[in-house]
């Protein structure tokens, strides 16, 4: 769908985009993550068209494009700097922001009153923004950006204001698009729900990949891909932990209980042995890292893998 | 309709309805009737027990006859024979509101709680009253007097040979004035719409569906729209009072409209329309660089367009002027400025076609700078870009 060759974008003497490559492929979910200031959003603006690259090449699949230009009716965009026109009527923005695209009025319509009645604010639609809360305002601005139903949308943070129950539909629909055939490019802050969701993962940092693949991919290229989690009738003795070779990284997660992060090159036992000299273990247990702790350990370590 | 056209013409509709409501303006126009119709019983009220004809008390006629004062707005009583003390506790009480003492015909003292407006017409009954006294001194006759007061009237005639109607140049007058209720609503309704959108981060979503000129051409439109809707408004509501009023008053209404030149009247038409839309592409490009309306420094350059309207005035005392002349044709000002020169003195013919000429242009130009500027000014939140950095957008365009 989408090749980004080589890509630099630099704003003064800032580089936010440094030769950065990636590819994503037709229907499929490709999460772009990164800590603020990583260049995911200068990323995004170019891809949407919205600020050009100084060197490298953006290249779209034929589906998206009329003649040798990008047709920006067949592009979606949630973005993270985000509002609606609050003294207008939601089913009014709708249809305009829909119009923009291209949209035919009538069809818009009938699937803008589809997508109210499912987020549960069809009753509203002809109030003003300004009345809705903040998470009913997030769907409105949801609903517009896939509401002509393009072949690519780019998600920025499509998880921002809702709770749990709403993220969760967020992501159900998220999944049925891709279904559908749509291809989604995500960005977020929720690991968890990124974890779940992406068919990819892309994690850049100063505008460098850092890490790039499927979940399972990363979580096993990633130096800390198991940890242990050990509990103690008491204190334990965490000057063991920081001194042992066999463990990189250990944190406090409870007064009584710790995480304990393997060195590349450990040996379990010298990590038993340490873990029963630092206290009277209470209980064990072994847990595959996350992609929030892989996400925190990339950004500490720069996204280093097994050598 | 191609697509961009009809994207044109989408965001020109949003811009419209965003703004103007009919329901709106008539409510509006009622509430000014209604409130101006309190302010006018009110006004009435206040002005006839503030202005009712005051009670002064002569203690001293001087010179006078007594028997000629006599006025409609002041009324005098006699008190001659009343000591000053008794007078004075009148006016303390409020029965009296001043006593007059005439000392000469040159000499008179007025005597009150304190300042008055109908002071103004004793001074013109008293000097009257002098005059009258002055001529019998001097034997002068009335009608000699009266010879000797009255002007020269003077004739005025032009190189030009024919002026410009009376009608022509309220004409011009009416044009200059309805551009600047256009030129005030494209202030206020660019200035809202576009740092609005900047400060409820709109921005972004509508500039990645479409391309920043189609989005600035149609806000141009929809913001011209509104303000040639308030100055058909108001110049019908205009027209509507004229028209009440020459039926009441008998006024010669049809032979005036007959003055009115048909040339002159599409000219204004064009000149005003081109105008507008230059400074709503100006306004356009303004308001994208502010960030926030409240501390931007730019806000002052929206008064910018005000100018030549101002400079229009300045047009009444003389038309032919080197500077007037230029800036008659001079893209920025003629849209103010060439109706003037057009009632009040000869206009070489190519002079209004240079003028629309290079009005055209300057408009397109703005239209094009504004777009370049709302392309970068509308993603920079939190910093405005610089006078260099727009006069090189200025030049890119």
């Amino acid at each position: 769908m989408l090749k980004f060759e080589n890509v630099v974008k630099k704003f003064a003497k800032v580089k936010a985009v440094d030769d950065l490559s990636f590819e994503i492929k037709k229907g499929e979910i490709f999460a772009l993550l990164g800590p603020n200031g990583a260049g995911k959003t200068s990323s995004i603006r170019m891809i949407m068209q919205i600020m050009e690259p100084d060197s490298g090449l953006i290249s779209f699949d034929s589906s998206v494009l009329l003649g040798s230009k990008v047709n920006r009716s067949k592009l979606g965009y949630l973005p993270e700097e985000r509002g609606l026109y609050q003294d207008a009527p939601i089913m009014k923005t709708l249809l305009y922001l829909s119009s923009l695209r291209g949209s035919d009025p009538a069809e818009a319509q009938k699937k803008a009153t589809a997508w109210l009645d499912r987020f549960g604010i069809l009753d509203r639609k002809a109030e003003k923004i300004s009345t809705l809360s903040k998470g009913n305002q997030q769907k409105v601005q949801f609903i517009a950006s896939i509401l002509h139903e393009p072949e690519f949308a780019i998600l920025d943070e499509p998880y921002s204001g809702f709770d749990p129950i709403n993220q969760e539909l967020i992501s159900d629909i998220i999944r049925e698009l891709r279904d559908g055939g749509m291809t989604i490019l995500l960005s977020a802050h929720q690991m968890q729900l990124v974890e779940n969701i992406a068919d990819r993962i892309l994690m850049i940092n100063h505008g460098k990949e850092l890490l790039s693949g499927t979940f399972e991919d990363i979580r096993n290229n990633t130096i800390s891909d198991k940890k242990l989690i050990v509990s103690y009738n008491g204190a334990a003795k965490k000057e063991l932990f920081e001194s042992s070779a066999h463990i990189r990284n250990s944190i406090q997660t409870a007064p009584e209980e710790w995480e304990i992060y393997f060195s590349e090159n450990y040996s379990l036992n010298e990590v038993l042995k340490i873990m029963i000299e630092a206290g009277t273990v209470k209980s064990l247990k072994t847990s595959d890292v996350n992609l929030h702790e892989i996400f925190i350990e990339s950004f500490k370590t720069g996204g280093r893998v097994h050598e | 309709m191609n697509n961009q056209l009809r994207t044109v013409w989408n965001v020109t509709k949003w811009e419209y309805t965003r703004f103007f409501k009919w329901i709106d303006m008539i409510k509006g126009t009622v509430f000014f009737l209604a409130f101006g119709l309190i302010g006018g019983v009110i006004g009435f009220w206040v002005a006839s027990d503030t202005l009712s004809v005051p009670e002064i008390a002569i203690h001293q006629y001087g010179e006078f006859d007594k028997e000629n004062f006599q006025s409609k707005e002041l009324r005098f009583s006699d008190r001659t024979n009343d000591s000053m003390e008794l007078l004075l506790e009148e006016l303390q009480a409020g029965s009296l509101d001043g006593i007059l003492t005439i000392v000469s015909s040159d000499s008179a003292t007025i005597r009150m709680k304190s300042q008055r407006g109908w002071l103004l017409s004793l001074r013109q009954f008293l000097k009257e009253q002098r005059t009258e006294l002055k001529l019998q001194e001097f034997n002068i006759d009335a009608t000699v007097f009266a010879a000797i007061e009255e002007g020269m009237v003077l004739h005025t005639e032009f190189d030009r040979g024919s002026e410009s109607s009376s009608a022509d140049k309220w004409l011009a007058g009416i044009a200059i004035f309805l551009v600047l209720i256009a030129v005030f609503m494209g202030f206020a309704y660019q200035f809202t719409a576009i740092t609005g959108e900047k400060q409820q981060r709109i921005t972004e979503q509508v500039i990645s569906a479409i391309h920043p000129q189609t989005w600035i051409d149609g806000k141009i439109l929809g913001i011209t729209g509104i303000g040639l809707t308030y100055v058909v408004y108001y110049g019908g509501l205009g027209l509507i009072s004229v028209v009440a009023l020459v039926n009441f008053t008998g006024a010669p209404f049809g032979e005036a409209l007959a003055l009115i030149n048909p040339g002159l009247l599409l000219l204004f038409l064009i000149l005003s329309l081109l105008g507008i839309l230059m400074i709503n592409s100006f306004f356009a490009g303004i308001a994208a660089t502010i960030d926030d309306p409240n501390t931007s420094q730019k806000s002052g350059l929206m008064m910018i367009p005000l100018y030549p309207v101002l400079f229009a005035f300045v047009a009444i005392f003389n038309a032919d002027s080197t500077a007037i002349q230029i800036l008659g044709m001079f893209p920025l000002t003629s849209y103010a400025i060439l109706p003037v020169r057009l009632v009040m003195t000869q206009v070489a013919w190519w002079e209004p076609i240079v003028a629309i000429a290079l009005l055209a242009a300057t408009a397109w130009i703005f239209r094009l700078w504004a777009g370049k500027i709302f392309a970068t000014g509308m993603m920079m939140y939190g910093k405005e870009p610089t006078i260099k950095e727009m006069v090189h957008w200025f030049r890119r365009s």
